[in-house]
């Protein structure tokens, strides 16, 4: 029982901590909240679906398609609702948070239009092939999972550290206005870093959908206000923060709902922030205090 | 009397209570704090009336200011903590506090009935029509229906409570407190070098805010005689947002403005009313990009007056 809820737990934590990753990517280089970002991960949720149950492709290939969807809506997101107002002196990060909730009342609604407000099955072909590991059995989907989103975090973390690209974006993060005098092209930079968060986000979308076998146009909410509970716990624009704060609130939701209960599951994240906020504001793994300096 | 209708005598009721919201976000505002905790205050006045008119029998005016106050008292609970938060983390910590009041409102069933909500709230036109007829009164006697005299009473209540909402802060924005606000707005650390407290007044716009929202709320209870965690979502608050980011937050006018256009808006045009959200979404991007001070500015209200000399000075 124990290790089982364990397992679920770290699957459950493992896309949680990718969700996270597509906000603080994005805080870290723009200093703003992407408060669309949960319903690009939704979208990507839903091309995985279509892909899967409904063109029988294999899951590679969904992958692929919702990198390709989440990634242009990322780009999209970034031209409409992010540089125009970078552009104008004196525009505060609340602007661009406001002009992210519109983006993302836009999308929630689009998709209740074409998806409709019930759930869509997500069948995976192996969604009941499980292997007896001691004395608890995995099924192949949660190691999957599990493989994907370390694959995904290692790639991230090698990026960030090793490449030229990783180290412009850091150096963006840093000082964007430093960044762009040495010659980094800081609005490209700033493109990629959203489209690549909002990649991710794409990704997590199939992997929550191959979790849990369902999805519906609730979920981008949902995940979203959760992502958000994690990169202020982990810390702002910290990347390990937000994985290891992911891996924190999925192990906590699964084992307060074996061993508590469900009804509170979704308000675990933000009881969590709440108390984080008040006693630590800068997060696990954060540095700056919030609210100074920006 | 036939041209009143009480379809829109209601459109115009929840004008009203959207006004009286719009109203809550801009107190709040008017210190520079964004807060996206106004859904979790307003669903505590809404539910502290309904209980108290359902459980406990008090008369509605009793249990309206009751919600409010109780509201009142939670924001001040919850600002005073929050004051070391600003900007994005502020909205994020209400955000929370907000999905935190749903999720107990959810789970405490024998208090607040769960998922279902709490029915059968006293309805204020329905319970002042009883009172007018023990005293002998007949609707008839005006020319109306009794379902006409119901609405245009939950109607002329609600108006009586936003005018005096927005009476009250137009004239709070001219004293010694709002000029507090506006100098807290402008630049915090300024306002605090010149001796004022600004702990002491974000504390209070975030406590106000919080009152007015449940006063919406414990309002909005009793002229719908049905709440449930279901009306005070995410999605409430992002909607009180929109009113304000639309209308414009730099005049108590501009949210005001903002939440009857867009009440009424979608109601007039029933072909727009499935795409209603999406072209909320729309709205908001274009409108902070194009006119990021909201529709109503005080500049605009000063052209409206004709009053170009004081533009010009």
């Amino acid at each position: 029982m124990f290790l089982e809820q364990l397992i679920n737990g770290v699957t459950l934590g493992s896309i949680y901590a990718i969700v996270a990753l597509g906000y603080t990517l994005v805080f870290g280089v723009l200093d703003i909240i992407n408060m669309a970002h949960g319903e690009i991960f939704m979208f990507g949720a839903f091309v995985g679906m279509l892909l899967v149950s409904k063109a029988g492709v294999p899951l590679p290939v969904a992958f692929l398609g919702a990198i390709a969807v989440t990634g242009a809506m990322g780009f999209l997101l970034e031209r409409a609702a992010l540089r125009p107002l970078r552009s104008r002196p004196g525009a505060s990060n609340l602007a661009s948070l406001i002009s992210t909730i519109g983006v993302s009342i836009l999308l929630e609604n689009a998709a209740h239009r074409i998806f409709g407000a019930g759930n869509h099955p997500f069948e995976t072909p192996f969604a009941e092939i499980r292997f007896p590991v001691g004395p608890v059995n995995v099924y192949l989907v949660q190691v999957l999972i599990l493989l994907i989103s370390l694959l995904l975090m290692a790639g991230l973390a090698l990026w960030l550290s090793r490449t030229r690209g990783g180290k412009a974006l850091r150096a963006t993060a840093e000082d964007l206005t430093t960044a762009g005098l040495l010659g980094v092209d800081t609005d490209r930079m700033i493109t990629v870093t959203v489209v690549i968060a909002s990649a991710m986000g794409g990704v997590a979308g199939v992997l929550i959908g191959m979790a849990f076998n369902y999805i519906n146009n609730q979920i981008g909410l949902s995940m979203g206000l959760k992502g958000l509970a994690i990169i202020i716990f982990g810390g702002m624009g910290s990347v390990y923060g937000a994985m290891a704060g992911g891996l924190i609130l999925g192990l906590s939701e699964t084992f307060v709902v074996a061993y508590g209960s469900s009804g509170y599951r979704d308000a675990i994240a933000f009881v969590i922030i709440i108390g984080v906020l008040l006693v630590r504001p800068q997060g696990l793994f954060g540095q700056a205090a919030p609210g100074t300096g920006h | 009397m036939e041209w009143i209708n009480p379809y829109h005598l209601q459109v115009a009721s929840f004008v009203l209570i959207n006004v009286i919201l719009g109203t809550s976000i801009y107190v709040t505002l008017s210190t520079g704090q964004l807060s996206l905790g106004n859904a979790g205050f307003m669903s505590i006045g809404a539910y502290a009336a309904a209980l108290l008119a359902t459980k406990y029998a008090l008369p509605i005016p009793v249990g309206v200011a009751a919600g409010a106050l109780l509201a009142g008292a939670a924001g001040a609970l919850v600002g005073i903590p929050s004051l070391r938060l600003s900007g994005v983390y502020l909205a994020i910590a209400t955000l929370g506090f907000g999905e935190v009041i749903r999720a107990v409102a959810i789970n405490w069933e024998s208090l607040t009935g769960g998922a279902v909500g709490i029915a059968a709230i006293p309805q204020m036109g329905r319970v002042v029509l009883a009172g007018a007829r023990d005293l002998g009164f007949s609707p008839a006697s005006l020319g109306l229906k009794p379902n006409q005299f119901i609405s245009l009473t939950v109607f002329l209540i609600l108006l009586v409570a936003a005018v005096l909402t927005v009476a009250f802060f137009l004239r709070l924005g001219r004293s010694r407190v709002g000029r507090a606000y506006a100098a807290i707005r402008l630049d915090e650390r300024a306002a605090e070098a010149s001796g004022i407290p600004v702990t002491y007044y974000k504390v209070l716009a975030f406590s106000q805010g919080a009152m007015v929202s449940g006063l919406a709320g414990a309002l909005y209870a009793h002229a719908t005689s049905f709440i449930s965690p279901a009306d005070f979502t995410y999605h409430r608050a992002v909607e009180i947002l929109v009113f304000a980011v639309f209308g414009g937050s730099g005049h108590i006018l501009g949210p005001a403005f903002g939440a009857a256009f867009l009440t009424v808006v979608p109601e007039a045009l029933r072909a727009i009313s499935h795409y209603r959200y999406i072209l909320y979404g729309v709205l908001v991007v274009l409108v902070v990009i194009y006119r990021p001070q909201g529709v109503i500015d005080p500049p605009l209200l000063r052209r409206m007056r004709g009053d170009r000399a004081a533009e010009a000075a």
